[in-house]
């Protein structure tokens, strides 16, 4: 399915991530899962929060002047089993669809593993995954 | 060597009467053959018949940057242009370039003035001089190209460029002087050191550098590494080119030849002349050139004048070190670089805002030039790629227009200064005194 993520422009100076956890973690947002690439001399963190916290968590990152967009990303919950993956990768292929980048959390109520995967084309991944 | 030692050790006195002289023909030349000027001395109320002496000069208006930038390219030529022999430009600020136009006697006056500087630097006909400045609109490549031909020496004109080739050569050859700016020269002693190139293979014995600010430290770097004497060579295009001026055998001041291009000091904000030995504007008056005379030219540099005979016999007047400008332009890795085209370009891009700061500084002996540029909130994405190449297409287009590569730095919003009134745009670490 597709859910919302944030992304954060970060300038690579330390202490830099501190600070958007810092600020969120007051204002009681839980970040659920996050991931943080970089260049040289900056870097895009992206961070999943609670459904019905994305906007306040957005909102408050912008009034603290922090470069911060919503886009959509396709979610995958697929069981914690050997090959489950690559099945979801090969079907993506096929599609022709490719992965700008993806990330992996962990949530101990479940044994699921929980995927986030952000394509080429996120409409048609999302009808894709959501059948397999 | 003394070139010509009748000019350049000539008593005050006579200089002056000289100059006097040749001040009196040029602003004629210039009221009678150049709209420009007619109109510019008409506005000011002055003829050429108040211009008696020298010291009159001071009744006669400015020129600036921008008179050669609103007159582009032709209309402050003197002559008509088939009298001119030969065109030069130097890069625009926004857009336009500046072009000067020589007359045959412009540049065998030019000629003169490097002639006098390659003499002074202890070269002759027996010299063989690699002219590494580029050749083309800049006048470098070609203006040391003909001093050298003048003296007599043998110039290899190899152009900037292709370091390889230029240490093959100077070894083949045995060049025994080199002109090139002196950041390129600090960059072939790293080359000939990472090639592990025999020292005793490079017969070098003078350094010709200019085109750039450079410090004593760099003198004293490049003679030790490239066993020379390293010598500064002044000038600009608006005056003619490399040869304005240039340092003699004891290195303390540069020789200004003031029969050729008169240097007066001004307080760059009444424009009035400052006190002798005073630190001031530059502004000089072109005394020999007719095709488009300079009258009262603003240069921006910031510098002193020392009229004391030099130990080396010339009584020319010495320049100190140029110690920085009077406008906010940057000299980068040779070229130069105004805030106000960083500016412009950016306002080409709707992706970012119309705020920058520039921060230049030497590393390891090569300007660094950096940019710090915020991007508009709907243009930050996801995804870093698109960010480095949004960075990537502002990075060449600047090098396009400016002819350098910047460093881009994205910086977080509301991280630059805004500020209504005249904000600080850039910020030189380089120490140049
Ligand atoms: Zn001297």
């Amino acid at each position: 399915m597709l859910i919302r993520q944030l992304s954060v422009f970060l300038e690579n100076r330390q202490g830099k991530f501190a600070e958007i956890a810092r600020l969120l973690g007051n204002n009681d947002i839980n970040m659920k899962a996050f991931t943080v690439s970089e260049s040289a001399d900056f870097g895009i963190a992206r961070i999943i929060v609670e459904r019905e916290k994305i906007d306040s968590a957005y909102n408050l990152l912008k009034s603290h002047s922090y470069a911060v967009s919503i886009h959509q990303v396709n979610y995958l919950n697929s069981p914690n089993q050997p090959g489950a993956m690559a099945v979801a990768m090969e079907e993506l292929c096929k599609a022709g669809v490719s992965i700008e980048y993806m990330y992996a959390f962990a949530d101990d109520a479940s044994h699921n593993s929980h995927l986030v995967i952000r394509t080429s084309n996120d409409e048609l991944a999302n009808q894709i995954l959501s059948e397999l | 060597m003394i070139w010509n030692s009748k000019i350049e050790c000539m008593s005050r006195d006579e200089m002056r009467i000289l100059q006097g002289e040749k001040l009196r023909k040029i602003v004629a030349h210039a009221y009678q053959n150049s709209p420009f000027y007619k109109s510019r001395f008409d506005e000011h109320g002055v003829k050429p018949e108040d211009i008696h002496t020298i010291d009159d000069i001071v009744k006669l208006p400015f020129t600036t940057k921008q008179d050669l930038r609103d007159n582009y390219p032709f209309n402050m030529m003197a002559v008509p242009m088939s009298d001119i022999v030969r065109l030069h430009a130097s890069s625009g600020t926004t857009g336009k370039p500046i072009v000067v136009g020589y007359t045959e006697t412009d540049i065998e006056n030019w000629t003169e003035g490097i002639a006098r500087c390659f003499s002074a630097y202890g070269l002759d006909k027996n010299d063989m001089i690699q002219v590494s400045y580029g050749y083309g609109l800049f006048t470098g490549g070609l203006g040391a190209h003909y001093g050298v031909q003048k003296i007599g020496a043998t110039v290899i004109p190899t152009g900037s460029g292709n370091t390889e080739k230029q240490l093959q050569l100077m070894q083949d050859f045995g060049s025994t002087a080199i002109a090139c700016t002196p950041s390129y020269a600090l960059y072939m002693t790293e080359e000939i050191r990472k090639r592990n190139i025999d020292m005793n293979n490079i017969k070098l014995k003078v350094g010709i550098f200019g085109a750039e600010p450079w410090t004593d430290n760099m003198r004293k770097e490049l003679e030790e590494k490239l066993q020379i004497k390293a010598y500064d060579i002044y000038g600009l295009t608006e005056i003619s080119g490399p040869g304005v001026g240039g340092e003699c055998e004891c290195q303390c001041g540069t020789h200004l030849w003031e029969d050729l291009f008169y240097p007066e000091i001004v307080d760059p904000e009444t424009l009035q002349p400052v006190a002798p030995g005073e630190k001031g504007e530059l502004v000089f008056t072109t005394l020999d050139k007719w095709g488009m005379p300079m009258i009262r030219y603003r240069t921006r540099d910031l510098t002193c004048l020392n009229y004391e005979k030099c130990a080396c016999g010339r009584t020319a007047v010495r320049m100190s070190k140029i110690m920085g400008r009077s406008d906010d332009m940057m000299i980068i890795r040779g070229v130069n670089v105004f805030p106000s085209q960083v500016e412009s370009i950016l306002l080409e891009f709707p992706e970012y805002e119309p705020y920058f700061f520039i921060e230049v500084d030497r590393v390891n002996n090569t300007d660094t030039f950096v940019i710090q540029v915020e991007v508009k909130p709907e243009y930050y994405t996801d995804q870093i790629n698109q960010l480095v190449k949004l960075r990537q297409r502002l990075a060449s287009r600047i090098q396009s227009v400016i002819g350098i590569q910047p460093d881009i730095k994205i910086v977080e919003p509301n991280t630059i200064e805004r500020s209504t009134g005249k904000a600080k745009r850039a910020i030189d670490h380089r120490k140049f005194e």
